[in-house]
């Protein structure tokens, strides 16, 4: 590993004196573009890289000299699947400087639009992208021929999450409506009749989901990673708690950079991030599940109490799926009650005035805590710009869980072995997982030359 | 005498105007829409999708014919090319929509072919080749150039749907 905590793990594989180079080349996808690098030398792990170059580091120049609102619509734009994590980290961190205290019914219509993207996001990941790995299938395409039920519950249930975001937001991908302050315009208590309807449906159908991915049988894989999450003393965390970890960790969301920092690694453009220790960590579904599932709504928190399966998610990252699924309860069901206690705030935005200083916020994007600072000048422009997304945090662990899981797969047949090794990486639900064949596996073994996977 | 109705056209209209010549589709039918008689229009249902997903598809009702137009990568830039969905969806080969981002095209047109009632819709894909897609950048040259031959092949194929000639009295409010 290059200069984490991961683990070079020392394992016994009969006959592997030379050198395997696990080689993946890049993909190209428009929001993520990865590799994958592991080398095994005499039966041990030496390297394993997983290589991401992300957007957001443009982004970060893009929005300087912009005011906040100028900066919501920017930072929509890193990512189609996740635009409103962008933008409830941003529109925090400028309401926090500001001083801005929001209308309760602007809060709640924020945690209703975040679940929308929690909804979309997951059930694409867990219906479309991870569940054909546990069926033994190379695509949701194929899938859907045997399982056509699942597939369709799984649109079904994102399709809802569309609507919400488009409800709420004004259009189901890169929404216009978040401004510093509140809202462009807030939704009346009829337009989200429609939604509210499907979703009592989307709660029994993600009830159904958790059950299902309960039932599946992953990988072997026993490997517990320090965690990192947010922890809200009343709900569960989308926009507001404090930053904490399994390690002890408690510092408010906008401390992220008095204990993490990001590093350049060589032979990537991202960043990848670590403690000040210089500890890798791991986010998202699995971390909020093992740190703050008692804030889980009650439906959810019976659902994951049933699978018992709370544990096994902590120390196996192939369990993310039964995280995510239960997270995807969650979502139907808090947006459920927010809609049915929602009434119109009498203004949809407070006004503010701008003053210069430090901006800085945490949310809990789908993928995980995703953490915005900005410097601000006294007219409000952003004069620099930090923008730390939880695919670039996971890196390390990723990288760690891989040197870990790799040895149980090196015997198998090549095939096999890629198709675990995919799957490790897609349990992480990193923007590359979007492309579902990426992994096209190079062998190269010093004393049999290269071929191809 | 009963006269049929002609059949009603969704128009999905994908790209992002951020990302370069992923933006060619918005552009061509922001500046085309105006311009087209009523008629046709009233047979028009516009949406704008962002990345093509399997929803967009499955949703088209039984009645309806998609036009889906986008940017197109493998072939050059500033081509334009005019193919029936289910081309797109039969050959891997095929120009392909730019802008598939939860699922590879492959997978989504498959998708909707085996989820929708009556499979894939009929339809046409029109597409421009693109040459970059790099955040915050313009049009590109070759894209540029060949925008009125992009918009002339929409509006060819949405008069040709529709049974409404697109040099009409454009539409006017």
């Amino acid at each position: 590993m290059h200069g984490d905590t991961g683990g070079t793990l020392t394992i016994d594989a009969p006959g592997s004196d030379g050198e395997r180079e696990f080689k993946v080349p890049y993909i190209t996808r428009v929001e993520g573009e990865g590799t994958l690098s592991l080398t095994v030398r005499g039966g041990e792990v030496v390297d394993a890289r997983l290589k991401i170059f992300e957007a957001p580091r443009y982004f970060e120049r893009l929005v300087v000299g912009r005011t906040g609102d100028e900066v919501l619509d920017i930072v929509a734009r890193i990512c189609g699947i996740c635009p409103i994590a962008y933008q409830m980290s941003a529109v925090h961190a400028f309401e926090d400087l500001y001083g801005i205290h929001i209308d309760p019914q602007v809060r709640a219509l924020r945690r209703i639009l975040y679940c929308g993207e929690w909804i979309q996001s997951h059930a694409l990941h867990v219906y479309l992208l991870h569940a054909p790995d546990f069926l033994g299938y190379p695509s949701a395409l194929a899938m859907a021929a045997d399982h056509r039920e699942i597939v369709e519950q799984g649109l079904a249930i994102k399709k809802v999450g569309n609507q919400l975001i488009s409800a709420i937001g004004g259009r189901p991908v890169h929404p216009v409506s978040v401004r510093v302050g509140g809202f462009s315009r807030a939704p009346r208590k009829a337009d989200l009749e429609g939604v509210r309807k499907a979703l009592d449906a989307a709660v029994e159908q993600a009830r159904a989901t958790v059950r299902l991915v309960a039932t599946w049988t992953p990988p072997e894989l026993s490997h517990p990673q320090p965690l990192v999450a947010m922890r809200h003393p009343g709900e569960y965390p989308f926009n507001e708690g404090r930053i904490v970890s399994t390690d002890g960790l408690d510092i408010a969301p906008q401390a992220w950079g008095t204990q993490f920092e990001e590093l350049h690694v060589e032979g990537t453009n991202a960043l990848h991030a670590r403690t000040l220790a210089g500890e890798v960590y791991l986010l998202g579904p699995t971390a909020r599940i093992a740190l703050t599932a008692q804030a889980l709504h009650p439906l959810a928190f019976e659902a994951l109490a049933e699978t018992g399966l709370r544990d096994a998610i902590r120390v196996n990252i192939h369990r993310s799926i039964v995280a995510r699924a239960v997270e995807l309860l969650h979502a139907c069901a808090e947006a459920r009650d927010l809609i049915d206690g929602y009434r119109p705030p009498a203004e949809p935005r407070v006004a503010f005035t701008p003053r210069p200083g430090i901006a800085a916020w945490s949310t809990e994007a789908p993928r995980g805590l995703l953490h915005h600072r900005y410097e601000v000048d006294e007219r409000g422009h952003v004069v620099h710009a930090q923008i730390v997304p939880p695919t670039s945090q996971n890196q390390g662990a990723i990288e760690a869980d891989l040197a870990a899981f790799a040895p149980s797969v090196l015997d198998l047949p090549h095939a096999e072995a890629t198709h675990q090794l995919e799957m490790l990486i897609r349990a992480y639900d990193p923007c590359i997982s979007c492309a579902t064949h990426f992994l096209d596996l190079r062998i190269v073994d010093a004393g049999r030359g290269e071929g191809n996977g | 005498m009963t006269h049929l109705a002609p059949p009603s056209v969704r128009l999905l209209v994908c790209g992002n105007a951020d990302r370069g010549d992923d933006g060619a589709a918005l552009s061509a039918v922001a500046t085309l829409l105006p311009s087209l008689p009523t008629a046709l229009l009233e047979r028009l249902e516009v949406r704008r999708c962002g990345h093509l997903r399997v929803e967009d598809l499955t949703d088209i009702p039984a009645n309806e014919i998609a036009v889906v137009v986008d940017a197109a990568v493998g072939i050059p830039p500033g081509h334009v090319v005019a193919l029936a969905i289910s081309a797109i969806a039969a050959d891997p080969a095929a120009p392909t929509p730019r802008s598939s981002h939860e699922l590879p095209i492959d997978q989504v047109l498959g998708l909707a072919g085996v989820l929708r009632p009556g499979g894939l819709p009929e339809g046409t894909f029109i597409g421009i080749g693109g040459r970059r897609f790099g955040y915050g950048r313009p049009l590109s040259r070759s894209v540029r150039l060949n925008m009125a031959a992009f918009q002339q092949a929409i509006a060819a194929e949405l008069g040709r749907l529709t049974h409404v000639s697109p040099e009409g009295p454009a539409a006017s409010g």
